[in-house]
Order: C-alpha cells, then structure tokens, then sequence
C-alpha cells in the first residue's frame, strides 16, 4: 500500500512541478505580496493634496496657514480665488480637501471669533477622515497658541507591547503566513481530483488496485509540502528581509501549522468533490478564499465586523491559526495563553477534513 | 482575419446554452458576485470601533469615571474587563483577550484641578488596528477631555468663556463642508469601488479560465477541423461572459441604491458605457492570460495576481497617496485604478465626462492594447 502510494506522489508531484506557475508562485509570491502590502497599509497618510482660497490675505492668514504648508500630512497644490473654486479642484480630483479663509479673517481674529471653512471630499471617505483631523489638529494647535492659555492636559503615556518601533511587516507576517498555507493548499487541492474527472483520467485510476483513500492521501501530500515549503520560505523573507523575530516555539508552531493545513486540505477536498468542472472549483474556491481573507481578522478586525459576520469567523480555521501565528511569533506566548485558539482550530479542523472525506467517497463512485 | 457574422451567432449561441445547462456555473457566477457585494460591503471601513479595553481604574474617582466613560461613548472602546494592575492588563493582552488597556493611576481628580493628570495607555503592538486606531481615538478623547475641563476650571473661577459651544476658548474654529457623503457614511466610499472590485476579478479569471479549458481538455482539436476563424472562437467565448458581467453590474448597482442606501448622483447612461469600457478592457486581460498558460488551475493563479493588486494598489481601500513609485507604477497597470476614479465620480459624485474624461481615454487606450495584443498572441494550435 504504501508503494502505490509513492508511486502516485511521484505522479502528482510531476504534474504539479510542470506548472511554471507554481514556481513563480512558490518564489516571487511571497516576496511580492509582502512588498506589496506593506506599501498598500501603511498607517498613517501623508502628502494628502489640498487647495487654498484665502480671500484675507493678511499676514494672520498667513501665518494661520504657516502650519498646514509645515505639515507633512499636506501638499498645497493650488491656490484659487473662492469657495466655487475649491468645490471644483475637488469635483475635478486635483485636491482632496479645501480651506477657505474669510476676508475678514484678520479683524475676526482680533475679536477671537474667527471662522474658517474646511471643505471635504466625502467620496474618499478613508483618506477624508484621516485628513480632516489632521487638519482640524493643526487648526487647533495654532488656536491654543494665540491664547496664551495654561490648558488642563491629560497626558497619555504610551506602553505599546511586542512591537514597539510600530514595524509595518510584523502586523503583516503572521496573517500572509497563514494566508499563503491556506491558499495553496486550498486551491491546489480544489483542482486536483476534479481535474481528472473533467480529463476523464479518474476512471483510468479507479480501474487500478489504488484504493481512493490511497487517491485521496497521494493527493495531498504533494500539496502539503509545497504549502509548507512555501511558508518556511516567508518566514525566511520575513526575517532576512525585514527582520521580523519568532520569538515562541517553533514545534508548538509546527505542529499547529500542520494541523491548519490539513484543514484546510480538507476544504479543499470537499470543494473538488462537489465541483463537475475545474470552473466550478475555481469559483467555489474563490468565494471561500474572498470571504477567509474579509471576515478572519485579515484585513479588518474581527471585533468591529458586524454580528453575522463575526459569526462566519469563529467557524473558520483560519481566524484561530491567525490568533496562534501572532501569538506565537511576535507576542512570544505559549500554549498557556493560546489554548482556546488551539482547542476551536483542532475541533474545526477535524470536523472539516470529516466532510472532506466523506464528500471525496461519496463522489468518487 | 475575416469574420463571418453567420457563424459568429451560431457559434454564440452554442456557448450561451452550453452556459445556460451548467445551471451551476450561473449560480456560482452570481453568487460570488453577491457574496463579494455583502462581505466587502458590511467589513471594509476604515474606522475600528468596539476595540475590546481592559480598564485599570486606581483613583476611582468621579473626573476617572467621567473620563472612561468618555472613552466608551466615543464607540471606539467597549470595556471589556476591570482589572487590578499594569501587570494584568499585559496578561490580558498577552491572552488575545483585549487589544489594549488603559490605568489611571491614584490621584487622578487632583492632579488633573491642578493642571497636568497622567495616565497610562498599553497597546497590543501586534495588531495595527489597535495601535493605528486606538492611540489615536485616546488621544483623541484626552484632548477633548482636557479642552473641557479647562473650560469648566476656567468658568468655575469666573472667567469669561465666549458662548459658542464648539470650543469656547478658542479664537479661530473651523466648521466643515463634507462634499457628496455629508455623513462620512463608510458604505458611500465603500459600495462604488467594490462594484468595479467585483467586475475586475470576474471578468479576469473567468475569461483567463473558460478560454484555457479548451486547450487543457483537448476539445480545441473539435473546434480546429470546423471552419470557425479564431476571432469568431474568442468573440464567442467572451461575448456571454460580457452579458453575465453586464447583468452582475445592473443586480449589484442595484443593491447598491437600494439595499444599502447609497443613492446614485450621476448619469446612470454614462456609467453603463464607461463600465462596459471596463469590462472590455478586463475580459482582454484574461484573454492575455489565457494565451500565456496551458491549465485552468494556472489561469486561475495568474489571476490572483491582478485581483491583488487590484485590492492593494488601485486605491480601493488603501489610498494610493503615499504608496512608495514602484507599487504605485504596478498600480497604474491595473485598469480597476480608472475605473475606480470613474465610479466614485459618477456615482457618489455626480460629475460628468468633463471632469473625467482622462480617466475614460486611459481606459479606451488600455482596452485597445490588450485586445489587439491578446488576440495576437492567441494561438489556435494544440501546442
């Protein structure tokens, strides 16, 4: 049993080894996707362009805009006449937000009831709540230096944990090292078997003494070590490139690693077991792979998602697999602390890879 | 290359039953579109809220209660757990079971009459939506915070505050004009970029995906010994898919305004034309990846590249200010960066072709160069 096995790895791996695709994958893949998101998320925003219409033309509008031309948060990239003006640089693209100063400006301040109007593009909401703060910030600043006042401050001391030079790739690492082990595994698992049915070599293999529980662990193992080659491989990108630590314990890691990925086998089995066609498969696959990315706390947290979306997350792997691959790299915790998160991941792992197979007998004959 | 018109709706017709009689492939076609539409649509926002806070309170007194209390209402908090000391705050978060803490020490109501309160704010370095979010939503309330008590200090001793409510001692307040989305509702922003999101991903890979299938299963040897020409082959195969894209604009602008709220500024005529422009120009992507892999599963995976950089690098939920030249490059050749700039405009903005008309030029330019290219590369042989 165990040769026939052997053999058919040796037949899987082949097939799978003649994709380019796989190579390009397996090496640009994650160099590119850290590169890449690292750029896309970084947090705060800068350069933010901003148009001007000073009416005042005073020297206390100058100076009130001395603070917003200093900022780095903003470019000024125009200056026009008036209100019209702004709303147009703004429909037309060119700046994101306005400031209008009134040509009273001057006497208002004197009186210190002065009013300006910042003008906001609501379309890019994401950028426009980062900058109208930034803006409203600066304002402010130079409102409280006109007072001479002493202001009452409460002042927050910052204890920030594990990471404390705010590294933009250790947020990154832990969640693309489940993500990528998920996604290969998912997808490549998703093609195999229905690839042979569409191809009409299933039944070819099924007149040979290979048992399908011998098809089904042949199937697997293939992708499974490419999985995981492709993990080690970002965590060595991840810690010679970018210097990110592993601070817990790798076998603990390992052992879970293995675990997630074998769950997430079996997802993929179930997927090529219910599919007809290789289209079929991808779509079904993609559907899982869009919603694993949106609700495991990947790229949003999964505490501010709304309830029924919440719900989704706790049924899958990957947003336990997430919490262990933080805790364990960059936190340093160990099983103590990660139980709970290793518990839900090894029941929902189980009970996956069981519908997996059952689906992949059941549709085999 | 010569295009016999007969053939072309015989030939696209075939294709559309041989659709229609995969009920399943229609059903999933839709569903990943919809399921795309309500995922993106209720997670993606910008703003985290309902952080889990572990709270250390050592004064208890009323200024540290009214100060937590303001912490909660801004809805960036939820108080998760009261605790004894710094050390179990770390543990908490050592747990996962809070992403950050904050301890008032002793003494909080005096020293903060006399003018300068500290307190101590932990956050889960691991997680960046609670150092990003959350450091700043306290500074946030802290700042308030210390306007207001300022202001009641300064009343309780007779001074005279001016009467407007925003910040009373303050000479110079800014009052703002939000355009197109008054209340910086997040599904305004959110909705017209993820239909051009949806769009982009499925007309990519199920174009990339349909065209390699012939080729991988050996039925493209059927199709060589018919008199079919090789564009009626492509325009065939693409032209269905064109419809479905066309129908999954139509369904998802339609939950757009009516499910989720978000009304349509613009010209509904207008956005038809400039989206079918799009689509072209993704549906000639595919056809460009379909000429360069042998298997449906590599056609798949070369088409993950563009919906990631599509998620990434068009400005969809990361703004595009800021990025580093090179992402920012690859980000040019993505065609959802136009059709972004062109959804938001017409639909949340309501601006017309004047304003742009660059964007609908780049995207007319980039569907001619793939087109014409894809269909040169696109080989009829076996091999």
């Amino acid at each position: 049993m165990l040769r026939r096995i052997w053999a058919l790895v040796q037949k899987e791996s082949i097939q799978l080894l003649r994709m380019p695709i796989v190579y390009v994958g397996l090496t640009l893949g994650p160099v590119l996707e850290l590169i890449l998101f690292a750029a896309a998320i970084h947090t705060d925003i800068k350069h933010i362009p901003m148009v001007i219409a000073d009416q005042s033309r005073s020297p206390a509008s100058q100076s009130y805009l001395i603070g917003f031309t200093n900022s780095d948060s903003f470019d000024i990239v125009s200056s026009v006449p008036d209100q019209a003006g702004v709303v147009h640089a703004i429909d037309d693209g060119q700046a994101e937000i306005g400031i209008v100063i009134p040509i009273d400006f001057a006497s208002q301040v004197a009186q210190k009831n002065a009013t300006v109007l910042m003008v906001v593009d609501g379309s890019n909401s994401f950028v426009t709540q980062s900058a109208f703060s930034n803006a409203q910030a600066i304002s402010q600043e130079y409102a409280i230096g006109l007072t001479h006042l002493q202001l009452s401050a409460l002042n927050p001391h910052v204890q920030i944990l594990y990471n404390p030079d705010l590294k933009d790739v250790w947020f990154l690492i832990p969640g693309m090292c489940a993500f990528l082990l998920f996604g290969i595994a998912l997808k490549l698992t998703a093609f195999s078997i229905v690839r042979e049915r569409e191809a009409g070599t299933i039944e070819a293999l099924l007149v040979t003494p290979i048992r399908p529980i011998e098809l089904m662990i042949a199937k697997m193992i293939p992708n499974l070590g490419l999985a995981f080659l492709d993990l080690a491989f970002t965590f060595f990108i991840g810690s010679v490139m970018f210097g990110v630590p592993f601070r817990g314990s790798l076998l603990i890691f390992s052992v879970l690693a293995l675990l997630f990925a074998i769950g997430s086998l079996g997802l993929g089995l179930a997927i090529s077991s219910v599919s007809q066609t290789q289209v079929q498969a991808n779509q079904l696959a993609s559907l899982v792979n869009i919603a694993v990315m949106f609700v495991s706390g990947f790229l949003f947290p999964v505490y501010s998602l709304p309830f029924v979306l919440r719900l989704l997350g706790y049924v899958m792997p990957m947003t336990f697999f997430m919490t262990i691959t933080n805790g364990i790299m960059i936190k340093g915790v160990g099983l103590s602390d990660l139980w709970a998160a290793s518990l839900s991941l090894t029941v929902l792992t189980v009970v996956i890879f069981y519908i997996g197979a059952r689906l992949f007998r059941q549709n085999l004959d | 290359m010569e295009l016999n018109f007969r053939r072309l709706v015989i030939l696209i017709r075939k294709e559309t039953i041989q659709i229609l009689r995969d009920r399943r492939f229609i059903i999933l076609f839709l569903g990943l579109a919809f399921v795309q539409l309500f995922i993106y649509g209720y997670s993606a926002s910008k703003t985290v809220y309902h952080m889990p806070l572990a709270v250390v309170d050592q004064s208890r007194d009323e200024k540290s209660t009214a100060f937590l209390q303001a912490l909660v209402n801004s809805q960036y908090f939820d108080t998760a757990v009261y605790l004894d000391s710094q050390a179990e705050v770390v543990k908490a978060i050592d747990r996962g079971q809070v992403k950050a803490g904050v301890v008032i020490p002793p003494n909080f109501a005096a020293n903060s009459e006399k003018g300068s309160a500290d307190f101590l704010i932990v956050l889960d370095g691991s997680d960046q939506f609670a150092v990003g979010s959350a450091f700043s939503a306290v500074n946030l309330v802290a700042q308030n915070f210390g306007l207001h008590l300022t202001s009641t200090n300064l009343l309780l001793s007779g001074g005279n505050a001016a009467t407007s409510d925003a910040n009373p001692l303050l000479p110079i307040t800014a009052s703002a004009q939000v355009l197109y989305n008054p209340d910086l509702n997040d599904k305004w922003f959110v909705i017209p970029g993820i239909i051009g999101m949806i769009l982009q991903t499925l007309a990519i890979e199920q174009a990339a995906i349909l065209l390699v299938r012939d080729r991988e299963l050996g039925t493209l040897e059927q199709i060589l010994v018919t008199p079919v020409r090789q564009l009626e082959l492509i325009l065939s195969k693409l032209i269905p898919l064109l419809v479905l894209c066309l129908i999954t604009l139509v369904v998802s602008v339609g939950f757009g305004i009516f499910w989720f709220g978000v009304p349509f500024q613009g010209s509904l005529f207008l956005y038809f034309w400039l989206s079918l422009l799009f689509i072209t120009s993704c549906l000639g992507l595919g056809l460009l990846i379909s000429t360069r892999v042998k298997t449906q599963y590599e056609a798949n995976a070369s088409s993950m590249f563009f919906m990631l950089f599509g998620l990434l690098l068009s400005g969809l939920f990361y703004p595009r200010i800021g990025m580093p030249l090179i992402p920012q490059l690859i980000g040019d050749l993505v065609p959802l960066t136009y059709f972004l700039r062109i959804s938001r405009g017409i639909y949340t903005k309501g601006i017309g072709l004047n304003f742009l008309w660059s964007d609908a030029l780049i995207l007319v330019i980039y569907m001619l160069i793939v087109v014409v290219v894809a269909s040169k590369r696109f080989k009829m042989r076996l091999d």
